[in-house]
């Protein structure tokens, strides 16, 4: 991952901060940095989403295609996640430089979204068992400014909200052969449930606190990281301890309820942007880069 | 394409006939697991270093059915010099399913789950080796999974960590791994396959999930911690708790088979 | 012409453009912090993102290094849902790394890289929406990328792709046109000494039309220049402000 070189004085002066809970950009350790969220980017897609925290930016785009269900759960359809770690991040990346740091990140958000409740994938489903949508959701970084899995997780809610799959009609022939038919009217199509996505919320131990959103600075400063997945419940869907440092048992209940507390309060202003945003219509000026 | 050639290949689609079996809801409902285990119980463990003899440390773990064997090699110098590190080693993992281990054959190539699995070994051990103490080398531990027959990946944990005794690689302290399963308000330590995927192939529903939790015990740090599903947050935080004890369980088998392996190495000197 | 009619009697394309109209042109430059430079570009529904980070030390192996001069090093990659159908790999097959090496030549062309001797500049361009003409798109998106970076330049590099239909030349395909199956030309230009950086056609055309294809191309291209000349003066303007005192 796109990393920074850290003086052993500046470390001191980092953590020295976090401790008296002021950070180097003036911040509290539970605060996130600014965020800018927009929805519909990019028009060949089903649906997209650009967010920038701080300087790490993210572009999603969700691609609906019709497939066929998996053997095991044959009325449900299924998400399929990629993430691309562009060169346009950092020259590390070229050629297949970020392959390694793509599949770490897709394979989390398979874990992520391993649940029930995260998205109904029965509402997917098209002709049981023949059947179903498939939901491509593309990541893309554009650039990294430390805390990837939270710009991402919020990214890729955003973008599943504005997603809008067509409806289908399904005809049957005289030798009972199924055809799909495609609604030709674009407005006529399918939203997806969002609530229940989950926000991921990434705590790095910093000293003996620990910080939310942290910038590459600070993860520099950090052996130890608590990645969760929460949902606005306060269900936690995914935990993975990151970087090459222990924590101790306490320090773990202890982010593990900061990261509840921290990922609740996500939600419900980020619901209420994308409703608001939505809510303009045909009115909003699309930004996208062109700010 | 190239076709192989020498294997009689089945249709282009196919599936397994254990889908078509009645789905086995009663696993979790059984009071006693296995006869006689209870529900906080780990399997009884059988531990085994010094197989692999061309290795520099190797181990054979057994839980149940579940069995992993694990070699290290090095520490060498590394091979990639883009990615030297002039303060601290590295550690390499390679994780395999051996392609019989599963109920479904899998293929040789690494997927997904091994990298995936890979990468949570590695983050689970490191905290655990003196990396400082191997400067600009690295350390390749490979994991072959014989039988999976549930909690792999605490298991490979504890495997790889008495691999690395066994190679002499520096330690803080070994990594024992235990993996627990959450079904609502029942918990199933170190659960075997078919506890492990039991009904809900589809996902996790309320209150479910997987935890496997990597500690060291001298220390009694967490080193690794990987979950998924959906649970409470008090759940987790107890569930954390319900691994640990879990881990500590197998300490002593794992001290047993290090101190074996000394000795076999060093024989105390008969006076 | 099978099928679509793109070029109507009354002399107007498929979008309503006349044959040399280009399509609506938006840029930007200095859109990301951590690059040495970046532009992002919107022509039609060709949406491209361009990002050079450079001059520095040649990465990788040394035998890439030249004593006399710069070494230019492009990735062309497209976004997995930037087409219709999704593409499964943004980057590594034949057609990205042949437009890789078109505009590792176009920009060699352009760049003054004797000035950086035993250096790299690298150029990394990104498809974030296709509709037709992305490699005018990325060459003009890394031109301005270019010009943020502060590299120096014989002059713009503007590219522009034109077709030719019924005994017209069009400027600036958009999809539908490229796809067409008709001759696609494109076309990338130094405007002020009018040096080709780069030309490539497909198709097969009259050698007589050759010369009114290639002079609507560059036209198209001298129309692009003047754009870019616009944006670069603009982006100077706002940051001379933002920067002064």
């Amino acid at each position: 991952m796109a990393s920074v070189q850290v003086s052993e004085a500046e470390k001191v002066y980092i953590m020295h901060g976090v401790r008296d809970d002021l950070r180097v950009d003036g911040r509290g350790c539970e605060d996130y940095r600014h965020m800018v969220i927009e929805t519909d980017v990019v028009s060949n897609t089903d649906g997209s989403a650009k967010v920038s925290l701080g300087h790490s930016d993210i572009l999603v785009g969700v691609k609906a295609e019709i497939g066929k269900p998996r053997a095991l759960v044959p009325d449900e359809g299924y998400l399929e996640f990629f993430v691309d770690c562009s060169a346009n991040a950092t020259p590390e990346f070229e050629g297949r430089g970020g392959e390694e740091l793509g599949i770490d990140l897709s394979n989390t958000l398979y874990k992520v979204f391993n649940n029930k409740h995260s998205i109904d994938l029965r509402s997917l489903c098209i002709c049981p068992g023949e059947h179903c949508w498939v939901l491509y959701v593309d990541v893309l970084l554009l650039q990294c400014d430390g805390n990837l899995f939270d710009a991402i997780s919020i990214a890729i809610k955003a973008a599943l909200f504005n997603t809008r799959i067509p409806k289908v009609h399904i005809s049957e022939d005289a030798e009972g052969g199924k055809e799909i038919e495609l609604s030709d009217d674009p407005y006529d199509c399918v939203r997806l449930n969002v609530e229940n996505v989950p926000c991921i919320v990434t705590l790095c131990k910093v000293g003996q606190r620990h910080v939310v959103d942290a910038t590459l600075q600070e993860k520099a400063c950090s052996v130890a990281s608590l990645l969760l997945a929460v949902t606005h419940k306060g269900m936690v869907t995914c935990v993975r301890k990151m970087g090459g440092g222990s924590l101790d048992p306490e320090s773990i209940s202890e982010m593990t309820e900061t990261g509840k507390r921290v990922g609740k309060a996500l939600h419900a202003p980020l619901m209420d942007l994308l409703k608001k945003e939505e809510g303009l219509g045909k009115n909003r000026q699309k930004v996208g880069f062109l700010r | 394409m190239p076709t192989d050639t020498k294997r009689l290949r089945g249709p282009e689609e196919s599936q397994s006939p254990m889908l078509f079996l009645p789905p086995d809801a009663q696993i979790l409902k059984a009071s006693s697991r296995d006869g006689s285990r209870g529900h906080a119980d780990v399997r009884p463990i059988f531990a085994r270093c010094g197989l692999v003899s061309q290795a520099k440390g190797s181990a054979y773990l057994e839980a149940g059915n579940t069995k992993i064997i694990c070699s290290v090699y090095g520490p060498r110098e590394t091979e990639r010099k883009d990615e030297t590190d002039m303060k601290s080693g590295r550690l390499l993992c390679d994780f395999r399913l051996a392609p019989f281990s599963c109920l479904k054959r899998g293929a040789w190539i690494q997927g997904n789950e091994e990298r995936d699995l890979s990468v949570a070994l590695i983050e689970s051990l490191q905290p655990g080796v003196c990396l400082h103490r191997y400067p600009r080398s690295q350390i390749e531990i490979n994991v072959v999974v014989l039988e999976n027959d549930g909690s792999i990946l605490a298991h490979a944990v504890t495997c790889a960590s008495i691999a690395l005794a066994d190679a002499g690689i520096e330690m803080y302290d070994v990594v024992l791994g235990c993996t627990l399963r959450q079904d609502g308000d029942t918990c199933l330590v170190d659960p075997t396959f078919a506890e492990e995927s039991g009904n809900w192939l589809g996902g996790y529903g309320e209150n479910q999930g997987r935890v496997t939790v990597a500690l060291l015990p001298n220390f009694n740090q967490v080193s690794g911690l990987h979950a998924d599903g959906e649970m409470r947050e008090d759940t987790l935080t107890e569930a954390v708790r319900t691994c640990m004890d879990g881990c500590h369980k197998l300490y002593p088998v794992v001290q047993h088979a290090l101190l074996r392996a000394v000795k076999r190495k060093a024989p105390p000197s008969v006076k | 012409m099978a099928g679509v009619e793109l070029l109507s009697d009354q002399g107007y394309r498929l979008d309503g453009r006349k044959a040399s109209e280009l399509r609506k042109v938006q840029a930007r430059m200095g859109v990301f912090a951590q690059a040495d430079g970046s532009a992002y570009i919107e022509q039609g529904n060709t949406k491209a993102l361009a990002v050079v980070y450079g001059p520095h030390e040649v990465r990788g192996s040394r035998s890439r290094t030249m004593h006399d001069r710069a070494v230019i090093n492009c990735q062309y990659s497209m976004a997995t849902f930037s087409t219709a159908e999704r593409k499964r790999r943004p980057h590594g097959d034949r057609k990205s790394s042949e437009m890789s090496l078109h505009l590792k030549q176009t920009f060699e062309a352009a760049v003054l890289t004797q000035l950086y001797p035993r250096s790299q500049i690298d150029i990394y361009v990104k498809i974030l929406q296709s509709d037709g003409g992305n490699y005018s798109a990325c060459v003009n998106a890394a031109t301005l990328a270019l010009v943020d970076a502060g590299i120096p330049m014989r002059d713009y590099v503007c590219a522009c792709t034109a077709g030719f239909v019924e005994d017209t030349p069009l400027a600036d395909l958009c999809h539908a046109e490229e796809s067409g199956g008709g001759t696609t030309l494109a076309l990338a230009l130094l405007p002020r000494s009018r040096h080709i950086a780069l030309v490539q056609m497909d198709a097969r055309l009259h050698q007589d039309h050759l010369d009114m294809l290639m002079e609507a191309a560059a036209e198209a291209c001298r129309g692009l220049s003047k754009v870019l000349d616009g944006v670069v003066r603009q982006h100077l303007q706002e940051v001379s402000v933002l920067t002064r005192d």
